[in-house]
């Protein structure tokens, strides 16, 4: 009976063995993880953000704890493009998920030269372009709450990804998050992703100083994941699902029944992000639960249920 | 492959030493219990205490009551302070201060209880084949993995010359069993039993030498210097105790090896959230992740806060 559940999904053209996949930024570039989590079962692999140049990140404190949450500050802190594509890139030649590159950047120049390079990498799949990231002086989210530079820097990486899945990731802070998801798709995005974190702040009353070094930080974990969802189903309900552009939804996901939650909305995918943290093998657990819920629902096709709530 | 996930620990005992001061010992079977016997001072574990309830309202402190009401998520990382072996596996000793939510949570497993752990993470102390002499130096909550160190080199290097220095604001946070000898005035239970002396300075005064624990380790070496051979000051505790520390080691031409801490959400190299400046090839300063390439750095290679 169990064989006889179908728990594939097509993400742009991309056929996915399931819809559980990473979330940038919680993950490493793959090996970091692999101790952890059998790489094989996921659904696609999403990486840390790359950026044209070796990128240090921001002053400790990064990260704050929040209920049922975190803030994270770590400020696109990576190796740069030239030492992802030498040491990381052939490490993610034989992984049987699709390999989805986070790319980011200060300028729309700086988004085209890395996404001109990982174009010629036949390892990666697709690229997830993060207009979205809270922590970074320059570029990040004020790219991402202008529908005209979303359209801007989509178009002009599309035009060099080759043929490559290119996928938006959007932020949540934005009065309507429909107008941004329209001009990543108008300018020739595959697919969409959502939720990145939302920018918050914690003071610490003893010290009446901000905790996190960078003042801000951006909300992530269960605290934001109905959120995310309702974001999730306004985007699959006005935009995506009208123009047959997958979503991966994420914000909060820690279980089978939260990843459902996100399917049931309209994604296609789902990522998990916060909850890799503190259990390094959640998304197998919740590839395992989606295969449960399947059987115990007389469910034959998990696809059945992509934007399916009544 | 996928071998280091998180597993099921049992605990054998959980009480306190101390109004914030407590003692877990938990039992690890194999395969972990291995890995984990194999373990060198200096590398912790995350342990998952989310799951728990909170102590009864009466018992949290008034000053952590606010804190308490926090939902937890995060894992928290905590260095041993003793691994040995038993009949069926590994017994860890986790000493731990009570200051927040999840240590809270961790004062109400009692015998018998399932606990989540990942580990052993990260870099220990490095104790190299020609060491002759080890300075251990503790300030506040640093404690548990230099407790460990003093016993791993009492067992496996009896060929060095162990000698303890350790700090406190006061006596009651000192993470040690205090005894009074006629002599020798207050010492370390923890370390007389090893055979190991000690020196306790605490900020207040309470007990021992008034003042910081550098100043008596500075001292000691005033009096004493290091003598023949190799000889290497290990640190752990809070950053401005152990810049201190570095600073008198280099001042006797001394290697130090220093345990940092670092907020950590996942404590194996995911988030980048744990950075610590250190000297580059060059001099230029790069980020090491205290989970991953410590916590365990050489003093000299930090650049601190
Ligand atoms: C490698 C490592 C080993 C550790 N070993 C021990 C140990 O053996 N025994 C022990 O009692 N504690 C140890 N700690 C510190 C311990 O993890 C924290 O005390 C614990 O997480 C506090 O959790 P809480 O929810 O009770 O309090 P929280 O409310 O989370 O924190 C209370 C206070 O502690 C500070 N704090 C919390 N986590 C850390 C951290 N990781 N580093 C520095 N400061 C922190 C916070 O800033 C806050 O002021 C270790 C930390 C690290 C990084
Ligand atoms: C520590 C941390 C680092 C992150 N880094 C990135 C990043 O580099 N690029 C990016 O697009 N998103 C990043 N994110 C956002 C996540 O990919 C995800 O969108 C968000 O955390 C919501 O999902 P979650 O609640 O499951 O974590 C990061 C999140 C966390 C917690
Ligand atoms: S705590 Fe996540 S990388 Fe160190």
């Amino acid at each position: 009976m169990s064989d006889a559940i179908d728990l594939s999904v097509d993400f742009a053209g991309l056929r996915l063995a399931n819809p559980v996949c990473t979330a940038s930024g919680t993950c490493g570039y793959a090996d970091e993880l692999a101790d952890y989590l059998d790489l094989n079962r996921l659904g696609a692999f999403v990486t840390k953000s790359i950026t044209v140049e070796p990128r240090a990140g921001n002053a400790t404190p990064r990260i704050v704890e929040t209920d049922a949450g975190m803030l994270n500050a770590i400020g696109l802190a990576n190796i740069g493009l030239e030492r992802f594509i030498r040491e990381k890139v052939p490490l993610l030649e034989g992984m049987a998920p699709a390999v989805f590159v986070n790319v980011a950047g200060r300028r729309i120049e700086e988004y085209v030269a890395v996404a001109e390079r990982l174009a010629e990498c036949g390892a990666i799949a697709g690229l997830e372009l993060n207009v979205s990231c809270p922590n970074v002086k320059q570029g990040g989210i004020t790219f991402g709450t202008d529908p005209d530079q979303i359209a801007k820097v989509t178009a002009a990486v599309k035009a060099v990804a080759g043929g490559k899945c290119l996928m938006v990731k959007l932020t949540p802070s934005v009065t309507d998050i429909t107008a941004c998801a329209r001009a990543a798709v108008d300018a020739g995005a595959d697919a969409l992703s959502l939720v990145n974190t939302f920018p918050a702040m914690v003071i610490d009353v003893a010290s009446r100083r901000p905790v996190l070094a960078n003042v801000t930080g951006g909300l992530s974990g269960p605290a934001i994941r109905p959120i995310a969802v309702h974001l999730v189903h306004r985007v699959w309900r006005e935009v995506a699902g009208p123009r047959g552009i997958p979503l991966m939804g994420m914000g909060g996901i820690r279980t089978a029944s939260d990843a459902l939650e996100f399917i049931l909305a309209g994604a296609t995918a789902v990522a998990v992000g916060t909850a890799t943290l503190i259990d390094p093998d959640t998304a197998e657990r919740i590839i395992n639960g989606l295969a449960a819920y399947c059987r115990r629902t007389g469910t034959t096709r998990l696809a059945d249920l992509i934007g399916a709530v009544q | 492959m996928s071998g280091k996930r998180p597993f099921s620990a049992t605990v054998f005992k959980n009480r306190a030493l101390r109004a914030r001061i407590w003692r877990l010992d938990v039992d690890v079977e194999p395969p972990q219990a291995q890995t984990f016997l194999a373990a060198i001072p200096g590398q912790f574990m995350e342990v998952r205490l989310s799951d728990l309830s909170l102590p009864r309202g009466t018992e949290i402190p008034e000053d952590l009551r606010d804190a308490a009401r926090r939902q937890i998520i995060l894992r928290r990382p905590f260095s041993p302070c003793d691994i040995r072996k038993t009949t069926k596996g590994a017994r860890l000793g986790v000493l731990y201060q009570i200051r927040g939510p999840g240590t809270l949570r961790m004062s109400t497993l009692g015998a018998g209880d399932p606990l989540s752990l990942i580990g052993p993470l990260g870099n220990g102390f490095d104790v190299p084949a020609d060491l002759r002499r080890a300075l251990l130096v503790t300030g506040g909550m640093g404690a548990p993995p230099i407790e460990y160190l003093a016993e791993y080199l009492k067992t496996r290097r009896p060929d060095v010359d162990v000698r303890a220095f350790a700090g406190a604001k006061g006596l009651e946070e000192l993470p040690y069993e205090v005894r009074f000898d006629n002599e020798k005035g207050a010492i370390l239970d923890e370390f007389r039993r090893l055979n190991v002396e000690s020196c306790i300075a605490t900020d207040d005064g309470s007990v021992g030498f008034h003042g910081f624990v550098t100043d008596c380790l500075h001292h000691w070496l005033e009096r004493n210097s290091p003598g023949e051979g190799r000889c290497i000051v290990y640190a752990c505790g809070p950053e401005r105790m152990l810049a201190a520390t570095a600073t008198v080691a280099q001042a006797w031409g001394l290697e130090c090896q220093v345990s940092m801490e670092r907020m950590m959400a996942c404590g194996i190299g995911l988030c980048q959230s744990c950075v610590v400046p250190v000297r580059g090839d060059g001099g230029t300063a790069v980020n090491k992740l205290c989970c991953k390439d410590g916590p365990v750095f050489d003093s000299k290679d930090v650049i601190f806060e």
